[in-house]
């Protein structure tokens, strides 16, 4: 152990002694953080001024003065979408934005209250069929469910301000729209949405004020401007309905919300590390090669004769100083990224402000200086293998910028396959919003990265104590 | 002059790396422009002749590393001092090593162009004609390739340096440039980016949606190789080897 560390002493004089070792860990810093902010103030959203709610649904109801109940069971829910909703709801008028209150059923989502486009309780797991109760005292709203109709379980209990004294109350089923975004050239995309509908049977319609020849059916949309689902359609008297929608009924604070914007804020403001990551790349093949071109490997190899232990400790030496700037220079790119992205509209509610201390912030900032590290690691053991710069330089580019250039320019199809094969793949773990073209998951793309590193260094220690120096 | 182009081409022509890289530069051009016309299935509307070339992305980067070795290992080595003993006239030495560089690089280049066409004309039918802008000018690309890296490396006089500050300039500018959002921005950094503007001549169809015209683009190129050169040039004349 006391050798290791000697030997690690000696690859760390070595290390900090030489004049391009200083430039190129200066220069992935002053890149890294330069090209990120620059990028960020180069970046714009207008996503806050695209609308805040969705309110659209089928919606069979009548009027209720002051407090009541109504109870129904949803018999069974049909349709396209994962958050395909069906349920009671209370609501002032069925114009679209006004105050509501529901207690609904999911097709995947199990059950849920939500009012307001803003407040989103969940209930227990499961879909139709089920029973839903909706109470309404003063201001307050408390959904119940039910899975035999006789026991029931609170979901929970919203105040929604605002609600006049006879609102409308009934039935409602809205389906979301289907989101497919497409790559259509490099950073450009093209967004489809395609309307979906589902069906919900209600029946053991119940409620002390209801009267069954008054309901009536909205298709409640908006008053200007296109729909974005399909008009919906009911069919049933009294006690049954059989009730078809399209649509949504959301808002920031709904989970089934899909907000205008989905630039990953994140992963913009670290950008700079695709400029920093040549200098780290060239820092770690120089650490090999460079001893081959001066000669100094022979005397490296004569103070330390056991091989696998000088290439261990030049990556701990290179792997920990890398890991280091590059841990200064991530926190500093995200830090100082923030205020120009702030100015450029990512704001709340669609982009909620980031804090270097939260979990996937943190994990995205830590996680591109371990990249940087494993990237410097690599380069070495490439530049041991191939002991001439050149060749090792080449290679190691070849591999981790030209996919990336070239990827895009091909198809969709070969940039995400080259986003999950080549080293490059470990900048997925600054990904911190799940995309269309995310290519792989955060740490298995840190884990594709490390089987490169640690490939390249077994075969470069098989190699150094197999041939001459 | 004859003497100085003649020492040029013998030094070029009996390094063993030369001819490797003329082979990388072809070969590498054609694998990436076979790879993007048979194998992943291209959208319908895309631009045969610029998808069929785009090993250029590839084979420039051994023009590359070809155009450093031919002016860095002088220095790695210390010829540099023999030849300048030898041709002391500084100037008429660049010129016969730019010219050098150059035929070989613009050979290589026509060789890459050429497999690539002849991919593009197996892959498509009836496949994309011979056209002198986009063919020719793949070519030039990466002619103009070799002087700017020449020009930097007379500049840095070191391997590892210089084809890092290169490789970096070409390829991690437009990678961050992806990641801007801002239309405006994001066309600007590609109009100025040396390897964005220039492979705009590869482009046939969709001219106006291009950041820069095809011929103003190898312009951008061709003044960033120039000036590197200029600098390169006065630094060469003045600094002692």
């Amino acid at each position: 152990m006391r050798e290791f560390g000697q030997v690690l002493r000696g690859e760390w004089t070595k290390f900090r002694s030489v004049r391009s070792t200083v430039w190129c860990v200066l220069a992935a810093v002053v890149l890294t953080v330069l090209l990120s902010s620059l990028a960020a103030s180069a970046t714009s959203t207008d996503a806050n001024t695209a609308p805040r709610f969705v309110d659209e649904f089928s919606f069979v109801h009548q009027p209720l003065t002051g407090d009541g109940t109504v109870t129904a069971r949803v018999a069974s829910l049909a349709g396209g979408h994962e958050w395909a909703k069906a349920g009671l709801m209370i609501k002032d008028g069925a114009a679209q934005g006004s105050p509501y209150a529901a207690v609904m059923v999911t097709a995947r989502h199990g059950v849920r209250l939500q009012s307001t486009f803003d407040t989103d309780v969940a209930g227990n797991a499961g879909t139709a069929p089920r029973w839903l109760r909706l109470t309404r005292t003063g201001s307050s709203v408390t959904g119940f469910e039910s899975t035999d109709g006789r026991t029931w379980h609170e979901v929970g209990r919203r105040d929604v301000d605002r609600l006049p004294r006879v609102a409308e109350v009934g039935l409602f089923v809205a389906s979301p729209l289907d989101v497919q975004t497409r790559k259509t050239g490099a950073g450009s995309n093209e967004t489809a949405m395609i309307p979906t509908r589902s069906t919900a049977v209600f029946d053991q319609i119940a409620g002390d004020q209801l009267d069954p020849d008054a309901w009536q059916r909205t298709d409640v949309a908006p008053t200007v401007g296109p729909r974005l689902g399909e008009p919906g359609d009911a069919d049933g008297t009294g006690q049954r309905f059989t009730v078809t929608g399209s649509g949504d009924v959301a808002g920031y604070g709904i989970e089934s919300w899909i907000p205008p914007g989905d630039d990953d804020m994140v992963r913009n403001s670290l950008g700079g590390v695709q400029v920093g990551l040549m200098a780290v790349i060239a820092l770690g093949v120089l650490f090999a090669t460079s001893e081959y071109k001066t000669g100094t490997i022979r005397a490296t190899l004569t103070a330390s004769p056991r091989r696998g232990r000088v290439l261990a400790a030049k990556a701990v030496v290179l792997g920990g100083v890398v890991f280091l700037a590059g841990l200064v220079a991530s926190a500093a790119a995200f830090v100082i990224a923030q205020p120009a992205m702030r100015a450029n509209g990512y704001t709340p509610p669609a982009y909620p402000h980031l804090s270097l201390v939260d979990g996937p912030v943190l994990r995205a900032v830590v996680g591109t200086a371990l990249f940087l590290a494993l990237l410097a690691v690599f380069s070495l053991g490439i530049g041991a293998i191939r002991r001439r710069t050149v060749g090792a330089l080449i290679l190691v580019v070849v591999l981790v910028v030209v996919p990336q250039i070239v990827g895009p320019v091909v198809s969709l199809n070969a940039e995400l396959w080259l986003g999950r094969l080549t080293p490059v793949a470990g900048l997925a773990i600054q990904q911190t919003r799940e995309r269309f073209d995310s290519a792989i998951a955060p740490w298995a793309g840190l884990g594709v990265l490390s089987a490169y590193a640690v490939g390249a260094m077994v075969f470069a220690i098989v190699r150094l104590r197999g041939r001459d120096a | 002059m004859r003497g100085a182009l003649h020492a040029e081409w013998t030094k070029l022509r009996t390094v063993p790396s030369t001819g490797w890289l003329v082979l990388a530069v072809a070969a590498g051009t054609v694998a990436v422009g076979a790879f993007s016309v048979f194998g992943l299935g291209t959208a319908a509307g895309a631009d045969q002749t610029r998808l069929s070339l785009s090993g250029a992305y590839l084979g420039q980067v051994a023009v590359v590393a070809l155009a450093a070795l031919a002016v860095t290992t002088e220095y790695d080595t210390g010829m540099i001092r023999g030849t300048l003993a030898a041709a002391p006239r500084r100037g008429r030495v660049l010129a016969g090593k730019a010219f050098a560089v150059t035929a070989v690089t613009l050979c290589a280049g026509a060789l890459g162009v050429a497999g690539s066409y002849l991919c593009a004309r197996l892959a498509f039918s009836p496949g994309p004609a011979l056209m002198w802008r986009p063919h020719a000018g793949t070519v030039l690309y990466l002619g103009l390739i070799g002087l700017l890296t020449l020009g930097l490396a007379l500049i840095i006089r070191h391997t590892g340096g210089t084809i890092t500050v290169v490789l970096s300039l070409l390829f991690t500018v437009p990678a961050t440039a992806a990641l801007i959002t801002d239309p405006v921005w994001r066309e600007r950094i590609l109009r100025v980016a040396p390897m964005t503007a220039g492979l705009a001549i590869q482009a046939t169809t969709d001219l106006d949606a291009l950041p820069i015209a095809p011929w103003a683009g190898l312009g951008v190129l061709a003044g960033y190789a120039g000036g590197a050169l200029v600098v390169g040039t006065m630094l060469f004349l003045r600094r002692d080897a």
